[in-house]
């Protein structure tokens, strides 16, 4: 079953083209890497299909939903490059919210773990406004995991992270993989590209390769034209 | 763990609960945070001034009842005319509604709300509720004040005319939130949305010049049923509430990527207003609008212009787009207009005068804010910063040029005299360039100051309720004085004298207002420099007379 699918997709600012019809489909239970130089698309891409950008032209559709409905929203979950947060709300009322917001009851025992998991149980009655840019991303990683998805679009998030940090989100992603969620994940970090079954390169605004990532020269594909 | 992979099934009820239970939360936190001295001293100031401008207003009108020949004038162009307020928020919130207003959430608020599968329509009732509330509220209370001060001299009483007043405002604010929720929710381009908004202001600029049927001839005589009742009037609040109905209805169609864009801009507009910092409201609006520079510039900088200063104040106008140009020429226009009804006797039109002009300042000195902006460059150039500000005012000043020609056009021919000719000629420019003036000192005192050690607070905190009010206040009250120099031209005339040497007066006073201000950007750290230093000798030398044994 596809989960991700877009059509003709293209996103212009202007004159200028950011993403130019784009066609592709991405299975359930798939594990992507989208790579890309700065400006090609990559965050362009993933904010139309959570719904945040209306595209020009073309469609995007999760599972069988237009993106940015509501059975779209249920089976998404979008974790940005630019995690934001309410500056009058713990972290752990952030859970709570997200987590009820989604329909999840019983949330208090999945919440501890995702803390202790990424190392944030000293911080859960902290404000995430005043968090450093790290703990910032640590934080909006567990906003991301706590409720239920089947698709998850995650955008540059070793950003910031220090190494167990890294590690814990590392195996998050691997977790949700084998319970057969779909993860696409942009990133500029190569070497986690090879973790990958399937890797998307754009360049401009076009896909300029879709396979496995041991076939090609990934250092080559992320340079600008 | 939880089985994260399988999402539960839709929870729009129980998911709402949970948004109306957080915001009840942070409401009750919001109100617990609340520094209720501060904010009752705040409000005291606000009736204070506010309070103060509007009394004195009234009693600039005088009580006599108007003349059988104005009664019958208002009562012959007055629905058109109050119809074209009406008409231009139409156009106003066409546009809005284009460029992804009226709403703006926070941004967690689209983060996490409106990625959830909630509904929609239901989550974001309440921010338009508020939305359209306080239009109405801003409406009806400046509705009720216009009305009256119009019951003092027309027939009826000022408690009717009041009451009109305020229908029209709420009316029209309601308009305003619908339309634009409509030209949202159906992605209406903006092209469409101004030409559509500039037709009905046209039509209704014809109802008021050939006394035509104006598509808002009703919604301004509901402004007047203090004096007279027409029953069609009343179909205005209700096509209103229509309107707001549709566009809560639309609500579903709200686009995610206009929200997202503005929530971030309208916080940090917030912000600016709570700290009354008026040049950063006018940035993020502009932000807000997408207005951006030009690419292209309407000129290239002419080779014989060296000075690096003046080259980037040249580079920087002529990258002005033309909606701010047309921004800018509405400003100039309504500027003279004002000036116009000052010299026909009604005084208080110089507060319009004044409030055009340091806008129009505000707009025109873009090079001195970006400099303003960027302090850290500013301070890492080998140039007194005062020096580099005083440069940055020469090119803007220049570019004011063609506004002062088209205020000193619109107040001619509102008068409708070739006597007013040489009289708006000699004064328009010093005028303009003096009101602009305003608009520097608002950039200049919002700058940090390089100056200012934070260890060093001279002013106790009791002043600073009057310190909040003179930043807002001063600015405006040196584009007030450019404006008032017109006055001089009216005393001219009722005593029978020269009003071109009233208006030489008065442009020489405008220049040297303008110098002044000038001067004081150019001199400003070095007073603020020694003025410190005083006190700092001050509070030691005080130290040292203490520590002396007697």
């Amino acid at each position: 079953m596809t989960e991700l699918a877009t059509r003709q997709l293209t996103k212009t600012y202007g004159e200028r083209p950011a993403l130019e019809a784009l066609t592709l489909s991405i299975e359930s239970g798939a594990k992507v890497a989208l790579v890309g130089h700065n400006g090609s698309g990559k965050t362009t891409l993933m904010k139309m299909a959570a719904g945040l950008l209306d595209p020009t032209e073309g469609s995007v559709k999760i599972g069988r939903h237009d993106a940015g409905t509501q059975e779209a929203r249920r089976l998404l979950s979008w974790l940005s490059d630019t995690p934001t947060f309410y500056d009058d709300l713990s972290l752990w009322e952030h859970l709570e919210f997200v987590a009820r917001l989604h329909g999840v009851i019983d949330w208090q025992a999945h919440a501890e773990e995702l803390l202790e998991q990424i190392g944030l149980t000293p911080r859960r009655d902290d404000i995430p406004t005043t968090f450093s840019r790290g703990l910032r991303q640590k934080a909006a990683i567990t906003l991301a995991f706590i409720r239920p998805f089947k698709l998850m679009l995650v955008d540059e998030p070793f950003v910031g992270l220090d190494e167990p940090g890294k590690q814990a989100l590392l195996r998050l992603f691997d977790a949700a993989s084998q319970r057969g969620a779909t993860m696409v994940i942009a990133t500029h970090e190569l070497s986690f590209v090879k973790q990958v079954g399937r890797l998307l390169a754009l360049r401009d605004g076009a896909l300029v390769y879709d396979g496995a990532p041991a076939d090609t020269d990934v250092h080559a594909l992320v340079l600008p034209q | 763990m939880s089985d994260v992979t399988h999402p539960a099934q839709p929870v729009t009820e129980e998911a709402l609960d949970v948004l109306y239970d957080l915001r009840r939360r942070r409401k009750r936190r919001r109100l617990g945070d609340i520094e209720w001295f501060d904010a009752a001293y705040r409000v005291y100031l606000v009736a204070l001034f506010g309070g103060g401008t509007v009394l004195w207003i009234s009693s600039s009108i005088s009580d006599t009842d108007a003349s059988a020949q104005a009664v019958a004038n208002i009562a012959k162009n007055g629905p058109a005319l109050l119809g074209m307020i009406t008409a231009l928020t139409f156009l106003a919130a066409l546009r809005s509604g284009a460029q992804g207003g009226p709403l703006a959430l926070e941004a967690p608020d689209v983060a996490f709300v409106m990625l959830s599968p909630v509904d929609r329509m239901r989550a974001l009732l309440r921010p338009v509720t508020q939305r359209a509330r306080s239009a109405a509220s801003m409406g009806a209370a400046f509705g009720a004040i216009v009305g009256q001060l119009a019951g003092r001299r027309l027939p009826g009483t000022p408690v009717a005319w009041a009451s009109s007043g305020a229908a029209f405002g709420i009316s029209t604010a309601l308009l305003w939130a619908g339309t634009a929720l409509i030209a949202h929710a159906i992605r209406l381009p903006l092209w469409i949305a101004t030409s559509l908004g500039l037709a009905g202001v046209a039509w209704q600029g014809a109802a008021l010049s050939w006394h035509v049927a104006g598509p808002a001839n009703s919604a301004g005589s509901l402004a007047m049923w203090g004096w007279r009742q027409h029953p069609i009037d009343l179909a205005v609040p209700l096509v209103a509430a229509v309107a707001l109905f549709v566009g809560i209805s639309l609500l579903q169609q709200t686009s995610l990527d206009a929200l997202a864009r503005r929530s971030s801009l309208v916080a940090q507009l917030r912000f600016a207003v709570t700290m009354q910092d008026l040049r950063t409201v006018i940035l993020l609006r502009r932000q807000l609008n997408q207005e951006q520079t030009r690419g292209t510039p309407w000129i290239r900088v002419p080779r014989w212009i060296s000075h690096p200063i003046a080259r980037r104040g040249v580079a920087s106008v002529a990258r002005f787009p033309a909606t701010r140009l047309v921004r800018m020429t509405v400003f100039a226009a309504m500027a003279g207009v004002f000036q116009a009804m000052a010299i026909r006797g009604t005084t208080p039109a110089i507060i319009g005068t004044a409030l055009m002009l340091f806008v129009l300042g505000l707009e025109a000195m873009e090079p001195l804010s970006q400099e303003v902006d960027q302090p850290d460059r500013t301070d890492s150039l080998p140039i007194e910063r005062g020096e580099l500000l005083a440069r940055h005012l020469l090119a803007p000043a220049i570019a004011l040029i063609p506004f002062a020609a088209v205020a000193a056009a619109a107040a001619v021919a509102v008068l409708g005299t070739s006597r007013a000719i040489a009289p708006a000629a000699i004064l328009a420019l010093p005028t303009i360039l003096a009101g602009a003036a305003g608009g520097v000192v608002s950039i200049v005192r919002d700058a940090p100051d390089p100056t200012k050690s934070t260890a060093q607070a001279f002013v106790p905190p009791e002043m600073a309720g009057i310190s909040s009010a003179m930043r807002v206040g001063l600015p405006i009250l040196v584009s007030a004085l450019a404006a008032a120099t017109v006055l001089l031209v009216r005393r001219a005339e009722q005593l029978g004298t020269s009003t071109i040497g009233a208006a030489l007066r008065g442009a020489v006073g405008a220049l040297l207002l303008t110098i002044l201000v000038s001067y004081w950007v150019r001199r400003r750290d070095q007073w603020r420099r020694k003025f410190r230093q005083f006190m700092s000798d001050g509070q030691s030398y005080t130290k040292q007379q203490r520590s002396t044994p007697a």
